[in-house]
């Protein structure tokens, strides 16, 4: 930071932090146009670009809008917007507000609210306006925060790996400039990444009309490639496909994870779960065609573990049973009472094939559906939000052009390939031999260690720009912060390539003054404040099954020993997220492997081939290969080997270096998702960290499932007999229900939880030890056989019991029932000496076994939330049911004298669960809505017959219903 | 006092006056001193960066630091028990062992006292557990087991200190007499409480001395349930049993008589206290040793016989500590606690100095297995499945389990150097009776 060019002294941490409500609207400060005009006058200058003006805007940015604020001239005309809180009017020091912002995952956006206290971002919400969101989020979105802070973020300009300022960063973007007009783009190629932005589609087509000669590349490397391929082929038309879950009867998956990896996966839980919910209608049925496991598969009411060679078999003996009313002989015994099914549900049916399937087995689903009629009730068909790359500018094609030596200039815009290209390519080594390579990144990833030039990418929440979410919908991005380091987006830079001003705002406000001419300030701001722009949804259009379509004669199989699948990460993503150091201790939905990935292959395979979890193996796919341990995983489909990417970065920061294994090493250009291989044990064993063992279903008192004709989970436990006297309530008690028919097991609850309590990270050697310091964490059991087991969730955090065994035992009253029935944990009394965790049946207490909260993986300061208590060492912690928001609710009703509103508290938990299995509430008043979900029949409560009477009792799930269930 | 009893006792009086002690005493307390540099060094670091150097996690939140407290409390339980015994029924015996038998028990007290404290995720507030006037007016949790612990310890500590410091006073007195420098005649002096040898001192003496051993007595039952009620008391299927406090006296006396068994050994083997302990001393206390060792048979049977009818998630509990992960250290310690003493039937055994000792360390490593085999063995299997882990000890926790051993021989080889090691004034009076 001491060697940042001179703006930075407004962007640097020691600038005075402030509030501001709305940040488009700082921007438009008096003060600050006055300083900026008597400072930097070339600004005015409209299409001027020297050299000093453009680093002051770049650097500077909104940072700079702190300046009047510290001129001393605020005291006369209008009072500077960026102010200090107590000049904000409406605004009460201490509390927190929330900016209306997008995020993006594999290039389409998810709304989200992020809650910032003077002036930085500690905990991040969903957008309930934002429909790829609803008010929840996924693990992803909560992590943000912590990325933002990520002491390994990119801090200064690279050249050859050698720090420089950022006034030699712009003397190397005027000669890009200079070189780009002069040969109009001729040797120039742009690498950026295909997002759903149409800022940046706007400006990349001005940069292509500017530079006719240089060429684009938009790759898109979690597309599911295969899905527009098949509409093209089923439909003629590249199509994306939208769901309704709230109108199916029967959803059949084939491959993917629609709770979790598929896009639009927050909102497809969430309507799941409304549909299951609607009492009006019989329960829905998922049938889950996978050869991974998935929280789909998981949660399905019948799930058919398939090679992945054998899906499309599969979805083609449907087809044929459906259309040419003839099923093979040899299809799967699965699909005759599937087809009946089918049939029965009709257009209240539908077909979602995953990402990495293949696209003749995305038209065949496509096929499927058009044929049940489902198009119009449960899926939607729309234009491309993600507009599918030609062939031409695709990764292999910018890969034959540097080989051909047609390349002397390359901008990488926020791309990884050195890490994630297909293996084939060898893109690291292309990137070096490229005259001139800029990258910019966020990080110093290994695209940055192979560029000539490396810029430093600004976080989501430090810029502006436009996001389209799965459904086509437009969500803003704005910052929530001034910039932690000088830094560029990547419309910055595009902007500054093409002489323009490098704001942020004023590159998102002119893609949209095209479109809303007059009406431009209303919606504009109306925009930022919802975080939506309404109205934005892309048009349903008509798909209709070509009449020659037929589906493609299925060639011969080769024979393979193995199926080899590559997957996203539950916890990594696609390794972007691999300095994460929240997201790398998350433990995984259904291994709970955390700080690693393992090739996850079925316990039978690994029988047949002697390895057990932990071996080491050499996967072979061609001439690839890539070591990884082994993860036996029940319900894994047989003689497949699912290789988790994401992890085994070269180049992430201290957090992800080298942490698990690189299956990108194996994955290749041609077969991006499925391929085939051979394995060989390596005959040497590793430690992986897990923190669950695979265990049963432990009989029925712990995790209930109840039949759906009779949901009668037991009831609460007999009175039993109690030295104690009955705690008496007068005004609050508070008390919890948690769904487990609802819980797909997505951690978002658990990262939220850990955001929200400044729950620290421990580290892999500590997790060994079985020191993990979650407050929530999810319980995985199994049930059936462990080729094709059920697998169960269920959230587990502090019960509050009320006959708490852990206060009686405590020798120092560190641990005591509160008035409202909350058992609270008194952090300075407590002198550690474990013994309430001891008498805990639950075992939901933490224990500062070392003084994490300073610890090296500890977040930095600014990221920890400012209404919750750091732990010491030797100190015991435990979920508190967010008594921060229960004390910001108290005092928000005090201040309105009115009682506390049913629903006016909500836990982080519950805040993040897309399928709303958490209910926080007043248990005394009998109209809450936890009271109302208390008296239901499937209320019981864990361990109750140990007479602890616990405050959080389990909606016990409901059995699968119909053919094959149970 | 004749001249004739003085000069009995002169040995056992110079050699605490006397500047030289010998090159094996000075190796042994090198060795035992370098196991306390061992001490203080874990002692330390456990302290500075806290627990976590040790292998407890949730839910292994105890690990090494209750097994050697209860193995400690059983030790100083034993000994104490013992001596007091002597000092009631004035056995012959008591001339010999017992001032050695209640250092024993003091040290044993003063180990395990360490663990309860350094246990602690934060030592330095130990003294929260004290109902001391805090501004907050904030009292201990007398519902609490830990508290009954404090209590309990602290009043093992007192009456230990008590019962060997009165039976010192006389014998302070002497040394201070015969001290040649002023300094250690001060030293002596100051400790001997201004003693005088009146009639009127031995009376208030004897009484004081044999009250304290009286109160001793139910100290032993009250100490060792209290270390089981600390289990008893919880939710833990393993050890959410009533039979543990009984299950803890039992081995505790085992414990206690083989310790005192094998100290009996060694002193009359390296000191040469044939006279002092005969034969039918060692007999009658390996009869001891053997019948309690079936008493703790009987409840190991009982044990499993109640597991097996208890509710199912005991019966699990139980299996899992004698079938699973931790199965060795259960069936070593019925092998060390129950089997091995039964080689006292034969009369053979009951006169082996070998068999002796190695008895006498079989059962005492049997006890702490015992104790392994419950703390640790009895957290594997909780209520949820979901938390069932495992547990490995580190070198730090090792280093205390040895540290503490050390720390005992060092404190023993100190008190051997510094007071007389058999009391002088039984000495004299049981050669007074002998003359008459």
């Amino acid at each position: 930071m001491n060697d940042s060019p001179p703006f930075s002294s407004g962007s640097a941490p020691s600038a005075p932090r402030r509030l501001w409500r709305s940040l488009e609207e700082l921007q438009d400060a008096p003060d600050l146009q006055a300083w900026l005009d008597a400072e930097f006058p070339n600004i005015a200058r409209a299409g001027s670009m020297d050299r000093r003006s453009w680093l002051r805007l770049v650097g500077a940015s909104l940072a700079l809008a702190g300046l009047p604020a510290c001129s001393g001239e605020g005291a006369v005309g209008d009072p500077p917007l960026l102010s200090p809180p107590e000049h904000l009017p409406g605004h009460v020091p201490g509390t927190p507000l929330f900016v209306a912002t997008s995020l993006e995952l594999a290039g389409l956006g998810r709304g989200v609210l992020v809650k910032t206290q003077e002036g930085r971002p500690f905990k991040i919400e969903g957008n309930p306006l934002h429909p790829a969101s609803l008010g929840a989020t996924d693990v992803w979105a909560q992590a943000e925060v912590l990325s933002l802070y990520d002491p390994d973020r990119s801090r200064t300009p690279l050249q050859q790996g050698a720090e420089r300022t950022w006034e030699d960063a712009e003397r190397l973007l005027a000669t890009m400039r200079t070189e780009l007009a002069f040969g109009r783009g001729k040797g120039w190629r742009f690498l950026l990444p295909q997002t759903a932005s149409p800022t940046l589609d706007r400006l990349v087509a001005a940069m292509r009309q500017g530079f006719p000669e240089a060429r684009w590349h938009r790759p898109a490397p979690l597309a599911p490639s295969g899905a527009q391929a098949g509409a093209i082929s089923a439909f003629g038309r590249a199509v994306d496909l939208v769901p309704d879950l709230t109108q199916a009867d029967l959803v059949l998956t084939l491959g993917g994870d629609i709770f979790l990896f598929e896009p639009g996966h927050i909102r497809l839980a969430a309507d799941w779960q409304a549909r299951r919910r609607n009492r009006e209608k019989p329960l829905p049925r998922l049938v889950a065609v996978e050869s991974t496991p998935s929280l789909a598969g998981a949660r399905a009411d019948q799930r058919i573990p398939l090679r992945p060679r054998l899906v499309e078999g599969f979805a083609h003996a449907l087809w044929a049973g459906l259309a040419q009313n003839a099923v093979p002989a040899e299809a799967h015994p699965a699909v005759a009472t599937l087809l009946a099914e089918l049939r029965r549900a009709g257009p209240r049916a539908v077909v979602l094939a995953g990402r990495e399937q293949p696209a003749a087995v995305h038209a065949l689903a496509l096929a499927i559906n058009a044929h049940l009629g489902a198009f119009g009730t449960t899926v939607h068909a729309i234009e491309p939000v993600v507009a599918p790359t030609p062939p031409e500018e695709d990764l292999p094609a910018l890969a034959e052009a540097i080989t051909a030596g047609e390349v002397s200039g390359l901008v990488i815009l926020g791309a990884n390939p050195a890490y994630d290209a297909p293996a084939d390519l060898d893109f690291g080594r292309l990137v070096r031999r490229v005259p001139l390579s800029v990258h910019l990144g966020f990080g110093r990833d290994e695209t940055a260690a192979a560029s000539t030039w490396h810029l430093p990418k600004c976080h989501p929440l430090e810029s502006f720009g436009d996001l389209r979410a799965f459904d086509g919908i437009v969500g803003f991005r704005q910052p929530a912060c001034v910039r932690l380091v000088p830094s560029l987006s990547p419309e910055e830079l595009l902007a500054n390539l093409l002489g323009q001003a490098p704001d942020g705002r004023e590159l998102l406000a002119a893609t949209w003054a095209e479109q809303w001419g007059a009406d431009f300030d209303i919606r504009f701001t109306r925009a930022l404040e919802d975080g939506v722009v309404e109205g934005s949804a892309a048009p349903r259009i008509p798909v209709a099954l070509r009449p020659d379509w037929s589906p493609a004669p299925r060639p011969p199989l080769p024979p393979a020993e193995l199926d080899i699948l590559f997957s996203l990460d539950p916890s990594l993503w696609d390794g972007s997220y691999a300095n994460n150091a929240w997201l790398q201790e998350l433990p995984k939905p259904l291994t709970k492997q955390v700080w690693g990935n393992a090739a996850l292959i079925a316990p039978e395979t690994a029988a047949a081939r002697g390895l057990s979890t932990g071996d080491l193996i050499e996967v072979i796919a061609g001439e690839r290969r890539v070591a990884a341990p082994v993860w036996l995983l029940p319900g894994h489909a047989p003689d497949t080997v699912t290789l988790p990417l994401g992890y085994g970065r070269e180049s992430a920061g201290a957090v992800g270096w080298r942490v698990g294994f690189d299956a990108y090493l194996l994955r290749t250009a041609a077969d991006p998702w499925i391929t085939s291989g051979t394995l060989t044990p390596l005959g040497s064993q590793v430690e992986l960290i897990s923190t669950q063992h695979h265990h049963a279903l432990p009989g029925h008192a712990v995790f209930r499932i109840v039949s759906a004709d009779r949901p009668d989970a037991g009831g609460p436990p007999a009175k039993l007999p109690s030295l104690y006297p009955e705690w008496r309530y007068e005004g609050h008690a508070w008390g919890m229900s948690i769904d487990l028919d609802a819980c797909i097991g997505c951690n978002a609850c658990v990262i939220a939880c850990q955001a929200e309590n400044n729950v620290m990270v421990v580290g892999p050697e500590e997790v060994a030890r079985g020191r993990e310091m979650h407050w929530l964490r999810i319980d995985r059991y199994h049930g059936g056989a462990p080729e094709n087991p059920d697998t169960f969730f269920q959230p587990v955090l502090c019960m509050h019991c009320e006959k708490a065994p852990c206060e009686v035992v405590c020798p120092v009253n560190a641990t005591v029932h509160s008035a409202e029935g909350l058992n609270d944990m008194v952090y300075n009394r407590c002198v550690g000496t474990r013994t309430c965790s001891n008498n805990c049946p639950y075992k939901v207490r933490r224990f500062n076994f070392f003084d994490y909260s300073s610890a090296e993986l500890a977040p930095p300061d600014d990221a920890l939330n400012p209404h919750v208590t750091i732990r010491e060492r030797g100190v015991m912690e435990k979920c508190t049911y967010c008594i921060q928001r229960i004390w910001t609710a108290r005092t928000q009703a005090n201040v309105e004298n009115r009682p506390i509103r049913d629903g006016e508290i909500v836990t982080a938990c519950q805040q993040a669960c897309p399928t709303q299995a958490f209910r926080f509430g007043d248990v005394n008043d009998e109209n809450s809505a936890v009271s109302r979900l208390k008296r239901e029949p499937r209320d019981y409560a864990m361990l109750g017959e140990l007479n602890t009477q616990p405050r959080t009792t389990y909606l016990a799930r409901i059995a699968p219903t119909g053919e094959n269930g149970g | 006092m004749s001249s004739q009893a003085q000069a009995f006792t002169t040995p056992l009086a110079e050699a605490p006056l006397n500047s030289r002690f010998g090159l094996a005493w000075r190796l042994a307390l090198l060795a035992s001193l370098l196991l306390v540099g061992l001490l203080v060094l874990t002692l330390g670091a456990s302290i500075f960066w806290g627990v976590g150097l040790w292998g407890v996690n949730i839910p292994f939140v105890w690990g090494f630091d209750l097994i050697n407290y209860a193995w400690w409390v059983g030790v100083a339980n034993g000994a104490s028990l013992f001596a007091a015994i002597l000092v009631l029924r004035q056995h012959d015996l008591r001339t010999a062992v017992n001032r050695f038998a209640e250092a024993i028990a003091l040290f044993g007290v003063i180990c395990a006292g360490l663990f309860p404290i350094v246990h602690l995720g934060r030592p330095w507030l130990f003294y929260w557990v004290f109902p001391y006037p805090a501004t907050y007016h904030v009292w201990p949790q007398f519902r609490s087991t830990l508290t009954w612990d404090f209590w309990a310890i602290s009043t093992h500590v007192i009456l230990t200190s008590l019962l060997w410091y009165i039976g010192l006073i006389p014998d302070l007195a002497t040394l201070r007499d015969r001290a040649r420098r002023p300094r250690v005649q001060k030293f002596y002096g100051f400790f001997a409480l201004g003693w005088r040898n009146s009639v009127r001192h031995w009376v208030h003496h004897q009484a004081a001395h044999r009250l304290v051993a009286i109160l001793i007595l139910p100290l032993i039952l009250i100490m060792q349930s209290t270390v089981a009620f600390e289990f008893a008391s919880t939710l833990i299927p393993a050890w959410h049993d009533t039979r543990l406090p009984l299950h803890f006296v039992a081995t505790g006396l085992v414990q206690g008589l083989a310790a005192v068994l094998l100290v009996a050994w060694l002193l009359r083997w390296g000191l040469r206290l044939e006279p002092f302990i005969d034969d039918r001393d060692v007999d009658l206390l390996s009869w001891l040793v053997l019948a309690s060792a079936l008493v703790t048979g009987f409840l190991y049977l009982d044990e499993a016989a109640a597991a097996l009818l208890a509710e199912p998630m005991q019966t699990t509990a139980f299996l899992n500590r004698v079938f699973g992960d931790y199965a060795a250290f259960y069936w070593m310690a019925v092998l060390c606690c129950v089997l091995a003493p039964q080689i006292l039937w034969w009369k053979r055994a009951r006169r082996s100095v070998l068999l002796g000792v190695i008895l006498g360390l079989s059962v005492s490593a049997g006890v702490w297995l015992d104790r392994f085999s419950i703390i640790v063995g009895g957290f594997q299997r909780d209520y949820l499945p979901s938390m069932w882990r495992s547990y490995s000890p580190t070198w730090t926790e090792a280093g205390l389990l040895v540290g503490t051993i050390g720390l005992f021989a060092a404190l023993l080889l100190l008190f051997a150097r510094t007071l007389p090691a058999v009391s002088m004034f039984e000495s004299r009076h049981d050669e007074h009776e002998d003359r008459a």
